[in-house]
């Protein structure tokens, strides 16, 4: 292992299983779980930042330069769109006095450096600006939208992975059976439809056509969220947990394959430990770190594909409160929004960094 | 099918909605006489089976984050239905898309059109309890061409001289002209000239319609309540409207096949089977609105009026309508105000004519033509129409390349500066619509028609009271719109407007202004 330790993460990234248990030094003494050293004994044992530290300190640097690198991009883009929010907002009404007069309103006589800078200036003081398009403070309107995202997202992303590992692990343990080979096939011809035909398929069928159920549309009281109406969370989540089963349910299915075929597993089933206790005690945790990276990938998926479902569903989400922002040229509620989305890619790409690594003993020891 | 569906609607409408009803009635009649526009108010008796109360969810297509309710400044149809329903003009189209008067009692002429007198009704209440005055309309006047922020309707008001605008006594105001101008009805009646009280407020907006304001939220929805003080006697009938904003026409018809909503517009024919599949109606309406292919005609090619000729010949109407709107709407004749009295109904109708539009072209000198249509999802169906017309084009041996943008780089700086390319128009009286469209200098001149003879026909136009005499000229403009010497426009049909609504829900009714919803009529509209 080099000198960078998420040089190793990427390794195991790469799905590849984590060597043995059996052989590890922790095993020798069964009950003295893998301990994570306080980083102050780390370092007086071995020299240097505990690797975990590092991680954070370096991946949250990174992170801080990818975003201002993400607002620069962003802005540039919504410079080079043609024309501005004035002619979106007037559209076919626009006539000469009447775009210049909003356009003085809005402020867009200013260079875009000074807009940009503007922007930027307020961010550290978090100061957001106001929207173009209706004047509202930019947290004001994406706030609430944000919050009904976090919520979609999340439920059908732990909704989707739970499901997606547990099928994964049953159709590995059952691998080549009936149940695992429908599964599989199911799984992909799910994997090759897209998301917002799903989302139709399941209001036919539990709103408009065959059952009248939950809501075909998430009509929100503005001013009320997502959970305070959990009814019209049902077909959006149900739609997008559909969608994401397959991917996990692949992934864990490979990994809890590739580590119960793995000589340890062998060695265990040859000592008689009963088929369970195998699965749970010494394929899983060892399929673990490729399964979270998949997970991450899952929840980064659903961040930035809600945008169709919440369509189909006129869910008030950050998704259409993207689409929104672009039509009308409101560059502070793009740049927000964006700059969110960013945030959130690199959190979860630490986070998932950091329970990959918490999940392979052997990677937290330098060489 | 389009018949049976407006009549359908047509009967509805006689037995639930009185109010309406009477407005078709009258409007035909009121148009005749602008000189001296009044009418009692409608106050036939409610119908007997109309039933009080409920909430009404409507779906409606379109609207985005920069939604206003600003009644003299909306833009998308949603931001519309939010405005009709809060405020009254104080002259409105009736369905038949006639102009009758609504908040005012008198909009009286002097015999030389120079100067107007506009009365409004008494006792009407804003939504705060103050009584509407002279004060208020003079506001509103003032508002809509205050020149830091001209609203959208100070274009057509450039005839008046509002600055000198005065009041007469508590309900009457007298507005003179820089120049004589009659059609003030059909100005008034179009879209943009709500009345607000003095000191209107955005943010808590006032007016005098039907609903009260409650809340509103931009791109996502608002919630108004009844205005139990409305001055049409009995309207309206539900508590309580929300209307939401809908991007997508799936999501609306689930909404409304779902149960969740009552009420969805603007659906393309597709829509029609699901909807009716799954127990809800649809209201088919033959609006006046159109979408036009507009030609320049200072610049080569379309400079030659044998050029835009032969592209009015290469065009099978029919075909288009059935291609875009399975059939519903009205074909074109390249003339517009398809609803308006003056409107000539003896032009014949223009058919396609291969031949003829070839031995123009080659006439012109343009026998290979190659052009370029810059088209764009500005309002239903004109990309496929364009789509369209490429195919038919081929045919005559033009080829038509199709520059297909993004709506905001439609509206971009290059909007009407297109050398061929399309655009929408909400039916406007036609006066009206020459006024905007296709005088020299008018505001959205996209063909950039400049005809001194057409000119001086609208002076002579809007400077004479006599029905007949004005009649007479627009016939004689219309003329020169339909042989293509004044006019780039091809106007191949006028759209339908496809609404949906839910089997508990009484009262909608057609509007052939085309606005959707019978013009929002959200007030005559009831729940069982």
């Amino acid at each position: 292992m080099g000198d960078h330790p998420h040089a190793g993460l990427r390794r195991v990234a790469e799905s590849r299983p984590v060597a043995s248990r059996v052989g590890d030094p922790a095993d020798g003494e069964r009950k003295a779980k893998p301990r994570i050293a306080r980083a102050g004994e780390w370092r007086r044992d071995y020299g240097r930042a505990h690797p975990i530290v590092s991680l954070v300190a370096g991946r949250t640097g990174q992170g801080i330069i990818t975003l201002f690198l993400v607002s620069l991009v962003v802005f540039a883009a919504t410079q080079l769109l043609p024309g501005n929010a004035a002619r979106a907002i007037l559209g076919f009404s626009a006539t000469p006095q009447r775009i210049h007069a909003l356009e003085l309103e809005l402020g867009l006589y200013r260079g875009w450096w000074a807009q940009y800078w503007g922007w930027l200036s307020g961010l550290p003081v978090g100061r957001l600006g106001t929207s173009l398009a209706n004047s509202e403070p930019v947290w004001r309107l994406a706030a609430p939208r944000l919050l009904n995202s976090a919520v979609l997202v999340a439920v059908s992303g732990f909704g989707g992975c739970v499901l997606g590992i547990a099928l994964g692990a049953v159709a590995a343990l059952r691998h080549g059976s009936l149940l695992d080979n429908s599964m599989t096939v199911g799984a992909l011809a799910v994997l090759a439809v897209p998301e917002f035909v799903i989302a139709i398929a399941v209001v036919i069928l539990f709103s408009t056509v065959v059952f009248h159920l939950f809501p075909g549309v998430s009509l929100l009281t503005p001013g009320e969220n997502i959970l305070q109406a959990p009814r019209l969370l049902v077909l959006p989540a149900l739609s997008l947990v559909i969608v994401t089963i397959p991917y996990v349910y692949r992934m864990a299915r490979a990994a809890t394959l590739e580590a119960l075929e793995s000589p340890y597993v062998e060695m265990a089933r040859l000592k008689g430990v009963p088929r369970w206790r195998v699965l749970v005690q010494h394929a899983l945790p060892n399929a673990l770190p490729p399964t979270i990276q998949v997970v991450g990938l899952t929840f980064l998926r659903l961040a930035g594909g809600i945008v169709l479902v919440e369509e189909v569903f006129d869910f008030p989400g950050i998704g259409q409160g993207l689409v929104n922002a672009v039509t009308d040229r409101d560059i502070p509620v793009i740049q927000f929004i964006v700059i969110a989305l960013a945030a959130f890619y690199v959190v979860v790409n630490i986070t998932t960094d950091v329970l990959a690594l918490l999940c392979s003993p052997r990677r937290r020891i330098p060489a | 099918m389009t018949e049976r569906e407006f009549e359908l609607s047509r009967r509805d409408l006689l037995r639930y909605a009185a109010q309406g009803a009477a407005l078709v009635g009258t409007g035909g009649l009121l148009a005749t006489d602008r000189r001296r526009v009044t009418r009692s108010s409608a106050t036939a008796a409610m119908a007997p089976r109309a039933k009080r109360g409920g909430t009404l969810q409507a779906g409606l297509s379109g609207g985005s984050s920069s939604d206003t309710l600003d009644p003299q400044n909306w833009v998308n149809l949603v931001d519309g239905a939010r405005v009709y329903s809060l405020f009254n003009p104080l002259v409105d189209f009736d369905l038949a898309a006639h102009p009758v008067l609504s908040l005012a009692d008198e909009l009286e002429a002097s015999s030389d059109a120079m100067k107007w007198t506009i009365r409004v009704k008494p006792d009407i209440e804003f939504h705060n309890g103050k009584t509407l005055s002279a004060d208020d309309v003079l506001f509103t006047f003032q508002r809509i061409v205050n020149p830091k922020t001209p609203a959208l309707g100070a274009i057509s008001l450039k005839a008046l001289d509002i600055a000198h605008a005065k009041k007469l006594d508590k309900y009457t105001i007298q507005i003179p002209c820089f120049t004589p101008f009659s059609p003030l009805a059909d100005i008034l009646a179009s879209y943009d000239f709500f009345v607000l009280p003095v000191g209107f407020d955005l943010k808590n907006p006032v007016g005098t319609g039907p609903f009260k304001y409650e809340s509103f939220t931009a791109g996502q929805q608002s919630t108004f309540v009844r205005n139990e003080n409305y001055w049409e006697s009995g309207l309206p009938y539900i508590d309580k409207l929300v209307i939401s904003d809908f991007p997508d026409e799936v999501s609306q018809v689930n909404g409304l096949n779902g149960g969740t909503l009552d009420v969805i517009d603007l659906l393309s024919a597709d829509s029609i089977a699901p909807v009716r599949s799954g127990g809800n109606n649809v209201i088919i309406t033959k609006g006046g609105g159109y979408t036009p292919f507009t030609m320049r005609v200072d610049q080569p090619p379309f400079d030659d009026v044998r050029v835009r000729q032969a592209f009015r010949l290469i065009c099978d109407r029919d075909a288009m309508l059935r291609t875009v709107f399975s059939g519903y709407g009205t074909i074109g004749k390249d003339v517009f105000g398809l609803w308006d009295a003056v409107y000539d109904t003896k032009l014949a109708q223009r058919v396609q004519d291969i031949d003829q539009a070839k031995s123009l072209l080659k006439k012109a000198g343009h026998s290979n033509l190659t052009v370029t249509l810059v088209t764009s999802a500005i309002g239903s169906g004109t990309v496929q129409v364009a789509q369209v017309l490429k195919q038919q084009a081929a045919a005559a041996g033009v080829t038509v390349n199709l520059k297909e943008v993004t709506s905001s780089e439609f509206f971009g700086p290059n909007y009407l500066s297109w050398t061929f390319a399309q655009d929408y128009w909400n039916y406007y009286p036609y006066f009206s619509n020459v006024l905007q469209g296709t005088l020299a200098g008018a505001p959205f001149n996209e063909c950039h028609t400049n005809n001194a003879a057409y000119t001086s026909l609208y002076k002579q136009a809007v400077a004479t009271l006599d029905e007949t005499k004005r009649a007479n000229i627009a016939h004689e403009m219309q003329e020169m719109e339909y042989s293509g010497v004044a006019s780039g426009y091809i106007i191949p049909y006028f759209n339908p407007v496809i609404d949906g609504y839910s089997s508990h829900v009484h009262g909608v009714v057609s509007s052939k202004t085309g606005l959707p919803l019978g013009a929002y009529g959200f007030k005559n509209m009831w729940l069982s």
